[in-house]
């Protein structure tokens, strides 16, 4: 079966996305009450040498870029009303390509400070 | 009896001809004159073979007479004898042969004589055939002994014993004979050399026989090397100990069965308690003689396994007196040192072969690689021979001083092998201390063998764990009077007309070394010349080349002897000839630096008479200067400068030498002092890379020791600070602390805990009586103490020092934290715009200055950090920085503008609502299976 798949922009200017891959969970402190929407993760941080630093709360994690064995596509789905109202069709629209992840499979760093905690 | 020898003359004549092809004719005459007589004398074969043999050698015999003075024949003739018996039963027959053959053979020239006597022998040989197919009957090929010639033999079954015996001896005369060439060769040789040997005895003397000269070939040291323990000429007390020795190995070698006569000996061994040989040598002697016969009975049989076994069984209550031990020795091997001809390597042998063991000797000189001897040791100490001679072995290790070639081969190992079974056997007692006997078992597996270690130098470095480890004897010169004996016995046994002041002599000037006594004895007797005592020194003396130990020479140094200057007329002679003796004494060692060690270490425990301190004075003066000497050798590499060192100890043991005999000890002081001085100047210099810089590099190590050091432990060491809680403190008091600390710390001195040492407790006022004790990290007071002085700086408590610590340990912190944040938290001052920067800290520091600091709620001084903020502008403060103190505050300003902002950072970071979980060991990913269907509706 045949799936069509819309792209908007070029064949080569298509935006590309990047996978971060963690070894674990991102979660919320404990103490920590509202929404999650539009907070920082952390900060991620690319060295020369092909060294990715990805700071999380007192954790920094020390990860590498790996191609993927298939690139992969970040698709999004529109649902658009056409002839009728009561027929609706799907629309596939490409939103980027992702040819690489960042693996952060290593046990994360704590940071700590003299001050802070101990 | 069907000896029947095919006698044709042609078959013969063949064999002739195939023996000697180059024989001319006049032989073949001889040869066909020479058999008919037997035929006719002898009718029946028998008769004939019986006088073969007989004939033969007889006829050899008439040959050789004339030329007998050759001492070989002679021999040849003593082994002919036997058959002597039958040779009167033909007497008449030989007599006429004989005469014939001498009417036939006096003309002719002795090198024919030879031939013909060989020719003369072939015909009667006629069992004998180059050629199987000549023999009839069965026949074994008998080959000569030089391989080239094979013959074969008649085989007769109907032989008797006698027939054996006679065609032995037939065949053996015959295989002289078939090998006519070569014996001619030899002989002519033989003869040739007789003749010049008699020539030359002829000249040179006349009671100088060739004979004696054959039979003295064996050296006088071999020949009457002690052959029994009773005949050892080394020291009994040594002898004893060394014998004693080896017997604590029974129980562990031999097994039970020799421990079972222990036991029963174990009653007489408690009454004869060890100390006194002297009493007990009475009694031991008659046993001693009556052991001497027993020992010359057997000694005309070849060791074996059982003479051994009855000499153990038979000395066993001679031994045993002094073997107290039934399991092995603690010490499994046994250093013998000496001097060399002392008799070490014959006492190893003899007393091993003694306690029935079988010597294995290795020479560690000779093998030099680890490997080899390795695995030579660990043949004869962990395997049995199970071939005839099945004694246990003992191991011999001569000279294992000269082992130190490879990575000391031997030693290591020995000492492997000890320390490997000293792991097995302690670990071994933890797991059954019931079953002594299996324990033993397994306790002697990796060394269940006595290995005996004979070295000339105790002192060589190679030898040194193994001197540790082992049981050490040191041989001691014999007395001269018993060496003297044993000389004089050993010249009457050789015939050497001596007289016993000549061989004391001798004695005296080697030193009781016996070997090279004996060596110059049999040398002089060679030479027929008789031992004159006044050139004895001019005389050639062997002597192994020998260099004496350290000791040795240190004891030369400050010994001055007796008997020279008692025997020294003229004193200028004798100085002279000590001077030499010494310079050579010296020079020959060549460790220059290890003797002069030596005296500086010796040289004040001397008991010299010295009111004006004069000798000593020059004394050190000359140790001075070859201090001074070699050290510019050593620098500009001109080694022959050395030549110069030894005089300089000349002038000290004429200054110094005593006639008492000094205890002298290795030279431990300089090494000590070196190693001290090393570890000090280490833990300098890693104290001196742990300041930071901007300090250090005012600081060099040693103007730091030599200067500085006792005003900054007096700087380190107030007496006014009072161990109390802070808030106790005035104010000055406080002040006082915060600069001791920020002192302490940017010195980056410390307290530590340490080990109460001794010898430290004794020049510092001990502090507590704990066991660990708080003292400075680098330890200051140590450059400074020197013995027998006290120390002058007041000492702080022991809770003053706590304190101290702690405060010293907040402050390193509060500096990391500050120095690390700072680092870390560059982005987000990136942030901040230059100008709020300044802003923030200027407020941070009024703001947030007391809660950090006051969140410590320990004891602790808060003073120290605040002073600063409040001192005023810390800008103005960086200006006028008179004393490091505020030049450290300059620095610590930059240090805190991150620190606050680090503060900020931490609260806001703290506020951060995500963390991330590790989770360990399996990828936590998600995957999901996506419908076709969600694509597309």
């Amino acid at each position: 079966m045949e799936i069509r798949v819309k792209c908007g922009c070029g064949e080569d200017e298509c935006s590309e996305w990047t996978i971060v891959e963690l070894q674990g969970v991102v979660e919320t402190q404990s103490s920590f009450q509202g929404s999650v929407q539009s907070l920082e993760i952390g900060r991620l941080c690319h060295s020369d040498s092909s060294q990715y630093t990805f700071t999380v709360g007192y954790h920094e994690l020390t990860g590498s870029k790996v191609t993927l064995k298939k690139p992969l596509l970040v698709l999004k789905k529109l649902q658009k009303c056409t002839d009728g109202s009561s027929q609706k069709e799907t629309e596939l629209e490409v939103v980027g390509i992702i040819r690489s992840k960042i693996l952060f499979k290593t046990r994360p760093k704590p940071l700590f400070s003299g001050t802070s905690g101990k | 009896m069907e000896f029947d020898i095919p006698l044709p003359e042609e078959l013969e004549l063949l064999e002739a001809n195939s023996y000697y092809p180059e024989e001319e004719d006049d032989d073949y005459l001889n040869f066909e004159e020479a058999p008919y007589p037997f035929p006719i004398d002898g009718d029946e074969e028998k008769k004939e073979e019986e006088k073969d043999p007989n004939h033969q050698i007889s006829e050899s015999n008439g040959c050789k007479r004339p030329r007998s003075l050759v001492s070989d024949p002679i021999v040849n003739l003593d082994e002919a004898t036997p058959v002597s018996g039958k040779r009167s039963k033909i007497n008449d027959n030989r007599v006429e042969m004989e005469d014939e053959e001498w009417l036939r053979l006096s003309p002719v020239k002795e090198a024919v004589n030879v031939i013909e006597e060989e020719e003369e022998v072939i015909p009667q040989e006629t069992v004998l055939s180059r050629y199987a197919s000549e023999i009839d009957g069965e026949c074994f090929p008998v080959t000569a002994p030089d391989g080239g010639d094979r013959v074969y033999a008649k085989f007769s079954r109907s032989l008797g014993d006698e027939e054996v015996k006679r065609f032995d001896l037939k065949a053996k005369s015959n295989g002289l004979i078939k090998d006519p060439i070569s014996v001619l060769l030899q002989q002519s040789e033989k003869e040739a050399f007789t003749k010049a040997l008699q020539i030359s005895s002829e000249d040179q003397n006349e009671t100088i026989t060739t004979e004696t000269s054959v039979m003295h070939e064996r050296l006088w040291v071999d020949k009457y090397s002690p052959s029994s323990f009773t005949e050892l000429l080394s020291d009994e007390q040594t002898n004893r100990e060394v014998l004693l020795w080896l017997k604590q190995w029974d129980a562990s070698v031999f097994g039970s069965e020799i421990r079972s006569t222990t036991d029963e000996v174990l009653s007489a061994l408690k009454r004869h308690s060890t100390p006194s040989h002297r009493q007990k040598s009475d009694s031991a002697f008659t046993r001693k003689k009556e052991f001497n016969r027993w020992n010359k009975e057997r000694s005309t049989y070849p060791t074996n396994s059982d003479v051994s076994n009855s000499d153990t069984t038979d000395n066993h209550d001679l031994l045993n007196k002094k073997s107290k031990l039934v399991g092995p020795p603690e010490q499994k091997i046994l250093l013998l040192c000496g001097p060399p001809g002392l008799g070490k390597t014959t006492l190893a042998h003899v007393a091993a072969k003694h306690c029935g063991y079988r010597v294995v000797e290795i020479n560690a000189s000779d093998e030099r690689s680890a490997a080899a001897i390795e695995t030579r040791i660990l043949d004869v100490v962990q395997m049995n021979s199970v071939t005839a001679d099945s004694r246990p072995k003992c191991l011999v290790i001569d000279e294992i001083d000269g082992a130190l070639g490879d990575g000391k081969g031997a030693v290591d190992v020995i000492l492997k092998m000890v320390l490997a079974e000293k792991k097995n056997a302690t670990g071994k007692e933890n797991v059954d201390n019931r079953k002594t006997s299996s324990k033993k078992e397994r306790r002697t597996a990796p060394l269940s063998r006595p290995i005996i270690c004979i070295c000339n130098d105790l002192y060589a470095p190679a030898l040194r764990p193994l001197r540790q480890i082992a049981k050490v004897h040191i041989f001691v010169q014999p007395t001269v009077s018993r060496v003297v004996n044993r000389l004089k016995y050993i010249c009457n046994m050789e015939g050497m007309k001596t007289r016993s002041f000549g061989l004391s002599a001798l004695a005296d000037y080697t030193e009781c070394d016996i070997r090279s006594c004996l060596n110059t004895l049999q040398f002089l007797n060679k030479k027929n010349e008789t031992l004159n005592v006044i050139d004895i020194g001019s005389q050639v003396v062997g002597r192994k080349d020998m260099s004496k130990s350290l000791f040795d020479i240190w004891k030369e140094i400050f010994n001055k002897r007796k008997m020279k200057r008692e025997r020294s007329n003229d004193a200028s002679g004798s100085e002279a000839k000590k001077f030499d003796f010494l310079h050579s004494l010296v020079s020959s060692r060549g460790d220059y630096d290890l003797i002069f060690d030596g005296i500086h270490e010796n040289i004040l425990q001397l008991q010299y008479h010295d009111p004006a301190m004069d000798k000593t004075v020059s004394c050190l003066d000359c140790l001075g200067t070859s201090d001074l000497l070699h050290r510019y050798i050593m620098r500009t590499q001109q080694m022959h400068l050395y030549v110069y060192i030894p005089s300089l100890v000349i002038p000290i043991h004429r200054r110094v030498a005593q006639i008492q005999r000094p205890t002298i000890q290795w030279p431990k002081s300089y090494h000590r002092c070196r190693t001290l001085l090393v570890e000090k100047q280490e833990s300098l210099r890693s104290w001196h890379h742990k300041i930071p810089p901007y300090i250090g590099r005012h600081l060099s190590v040693k103007s730091f020791v030599e200067d500085s050091i006792s005003p900054l432990l007096h700087i380190l060491s107030p007496p006014t600070l009072r161990p109390v809680a802070s808030h106790l403190l005035s104010e000055r008091q406080k002040d006082q602390l915060a600069s001791l600390v920020m002192l302490m710390h940017s010195y980056s001195l410390t307290y530590k805990n340490v080990k109460l040492d001794p010898a430290l407790s004794n020049l510092r006022e001990s502090v507590a009586s704990d066991t660990s004790v708080l003292a400075l990290d680098p330890h200051l007071f140590d450059c400074i103490s020197f013995k027998g002085r006290q120390i002058k700086h007041h000492v702080l408590t022991l809770a003053m020092k706590q304190v101290l610590v702690h405060e010293v340990e907040k402050q390193k912190i509060l500096q990391a934290s500050g120095g690390r944040s700072g680092i870390l938290s560059t982005p987000e001052i990136k942030k901040i715009s230059p100008d709020s920067v300044r802003k923030t800290i200027a407020a941070s520091n009024e703001s947030h200055r007391n809660p950090v600091t006051s969140k410590p709620p320990s004891i602790s001084v808060e003073n120290a950090p605040t002073p600063k903020p409040k001192s005023g502008d810390v800008k103005k403060a960086s200006r006028n920085a008179v004393n490091f103190f505020d030049r450290f505050r300059k620095s610590r300003k930059d240090y805190e503008d991150p620190e606050d902002v680090q503060k900020r950072a931490t609260a806001k970071r703290d506020s951060r609502p995500l963390l991330f979980k590790f989770n360990e060991g399996f990828t936590n990913a998600v995957k999901r299976p996506v419908r076709m269907r969600e694509f597309l509706l």
